[in-house]
């Protein structure tokens, strides 16, 4: 960069001269700024501004209506909310979604991509083809399959269990069920993609470290625990942070077609419940004032998760 | 390598071939099940799909009598061709846009050294953070107030931007050779020449995969569409979906017809660019 300078500013000298003409050395300052400007612009009008407006919205009573006005109730919001029951019980229902979704999500994919780490490269290509389809499937489209394979009358899961001599099972309207069934169209979604990319960590291990402990006389479960998985352990946390803080986000298509947050509020989660204050009941404040918990407490949670993740990992090198 | 190679053959080999077998045979095993259990439910739309209206309920894993009519159906009682239309629309909108503010920001970050460039990017970091839940309600109203409601327009809006395409792109551009870059500076070019002229053709392969990933993500989204549109005709077809879906009664054969329509021009990029999609995703995290 120095000798590049060095080698330019003569021949800018020809046409400028020497010390910057103040505009110019404006415009040299300012021009990151200006090819930045489109983004930053975005981010603050749809991200950082209604973060704050939200926050404020939090503290008023509102419908939404344009004519009506708005009135500052100060912490009523926050204080009826937590004596909603429908609110504890929506953020109990986001714990059990997250609990479901961690093993299908996390757990499984690892066994998978341990499994499968010796099979030959040709037929673990076609698998890894097959197995990330769901994750590029449009939500609603995966929602609409799901509620057609598991239709208590003529689904194709109902008539197989029939055929073994079970009673059809109410998948999406039991509400003991309809929480897991959409846990589980989550996890079908990712079950894919998280396997490819734990498979491409263990992939990358250093096979002499391996091929070391094997020469140890190392059993390959003895190699899976104490060398594989603590050099997985960076892949495995990033994957769980991604399944704790955008779990729950992810289930939202599939509540909001397949049981609009019900039987009972069953598949209620937080986000669910944020829809419904905001754009069911038309009560701008109380949405507004969940929205500010759940950003606060999924805040926390992060940085909890990133703090446990730099203490927890191992890395080889 | 040779004498290695020779020391460890041995190794490999005595431990029983039958057991490494077994650990294959099980490999296979889990992945078929697996494989089948992801695939299985795209089958069974496609099947559905294509079956006359009186075998609709057929349980036989090969359809008898391939029929278009739920195409037709599905094509006549929503304006499907309209909302696909929309949503590439909007999808090839929203891609152009993002990898143009994209690469202006990307090479900002990767190019200079400004005040408050570490602040900057941390914010746009961060935004990640900010589920679209939380900031729905402002965001709403503020379409409301530049009276975009039901419009495509409101659906191109907020996704000017993306954090995951800055930061893919900045780092890219930061492992750009400055060589290249320098030469082309004694050649007299403006930093508008070598972004355009220089580094974009050169990054060509990171932007077209991040192209396929936005493309897809635009067109699976669902939230802000259910949020913003109002009328069928500026719909996207995710929504048109939710119209063959009723509490009353399913018609299943055009939800599944529609499902299909809906997922196809997926399903070909898939088909065609399967390991740069892969990628593309694996690149981007989950979101």
């Amino acid at each position: 960069m120095t000798d590049l300078s060095a080698d330019t500013a003569p021949r800018r000298s020809a046409r400028t001269p020497r010390p910057l003409a103040p505009a110019k050395r404006f415009l040299r300052i300012l021009r990151p700024y200006l090819y930045l400007a489109p983004a930053i612009a975005c981010f603050v009008v749809w991200i950082y501004e209604p973060l704050a407006q939200a926050f404020v919205l939090s503290f008023q009573q509102w419908n939404l209506l344009p004519t009506s006005p708005k009135t500052w109730v100060g912490l009523d919001n926050y204080r009826n909310i937590f004596d909603l029951p429908k609110f504890w019980q929506a953020l109990g229902n986001t714990w059990y979604y997250l609990m479901g979704l961690l093993p299908l999500a996390v757990g499984l994919p690892l066994v998978i991509a341990l499994f499968t780490q010796d099979l030959p490269a040709r037929s673990r290509n076609l698998y890894r083809a097959l197995i990330f389809v769901p994750m590029i499937v449009p939500p609603v489209v995966a929602a609409a399959v799901w509620r057609w394979l598991l239709d208590p009358n003529h689904g194709i899961l109902n008539l197989g269990l029939q055929g073994l001599g079970i009673e059809p099972v109410e998948f999406l309207s039991d509400p003991s069920i309809a929480l897991w069934t959409i846990t589980f169209i989550t996890g079908w979604k990712l079950v894919g993609f998280a396997t490819l990319i734990l498979a491409a960590a263990n992939a990358a291990i250093d096979e002499s470290l391996i091929e070391a402990a094997r020469l140890d006389g190392a059993t390959k479960w003895e190699i899976i625990r104490d060398i594989r998985l603590p050099l997985l352990s960076p892949t495995l946390m990033l994957l769980v942070l991604m399944v704790v803080l955008l779990g729950a986000q992810w289930s939202f298509s599939y509540i909001h077609v397949l049981t609009e947050g019900g039987p009972l509020g069953s598949t209620t989660n937080i986000y669910y419940l944020l829809w419904q204050f905001g754009f069911g009941s038309l009560s701008v404040g109380w949405s507004s004032a969940s929205a500010v918990i759940l950003f606060v407490g999924f805040g926390l949670l992060a940085a909890a998760l990133f703090a446990l993740k730099a203490k927890v990992t191992f890395y080889d090198d | 390598m040779m004498t290695d190679a020779a020391k460890l053959s041995p190794m490999r080999t005595r431990r029983a071939p039958a057991l490494a077998s077994w650990d294959t045979a099980v490999g296979h095993a889990l992945m078929i099940f697996v494989s089948l259990l992801c695939v299985f439910p795209i089958y069974w739309m496609i099947v559905t799909s294509l079956r006359p209206s009186n075998a609709i309920f057929s349980t036989n894993l090969w359809p008898d009598a391939a029929s278009l009519d739920n195409y037709a159906y599905a094509l006549q009682a929503v304006p499907m061709t309209r909302m696909l239309t929309n949503t590439f629309l909007v999808s090839l909108a929203v891609t152009l846009v993002q990898l143009l503010t994209g690469i202006l920001a990307g090479y900002a970050f990767a190019r200079w050294r400004f005040r408050g460039s570490a602040i900057l990017f941390g914010a746009i970091a961060l935004t990640w953070l900010v589920p679209l839940q939380v900031v729905m309600i402002p965001n709403y109203l503020l379409v409301a107030r530049l009276g975009m409601i039901d419009t495509l327009g409101a659906l191109i809006l907020p996704h000017i931007a993306s954090a995951f395409a800055i930061m893919l792109l900045a780092q890219s551009m930061r492992s750009f050779p400055t060589e290249v870059v320098e030469a082309a500076r004694m050649d007299g070019a403006t930093h508008w020449e070598i972004l355009w002229q220089v580094i974009v053709p050169n990054l060509r392969g990171t932007i077209a995969s991040l192209a396929i990933l936005i493309f897809i993500t635009t067109w699976n989204e669902y939230f802000w569409p259910l949020l913003l549109t109002r009328s069928t005709e500026n719909s996207v077809v995710q929504i048109g979906l939710q119209m063959f879906i009723s509490s009353e009664g399913t018609q299943w054969g055009p939800l599944m017809a529609a499902s299909t329509m809906a997922s196809l021009p997926i399903l070909l990029i898939y088909l065609l660019l399967q390991r740069q999609v892969i990628a593309s995703f694996m690149k981007s995290g989950l979101r």
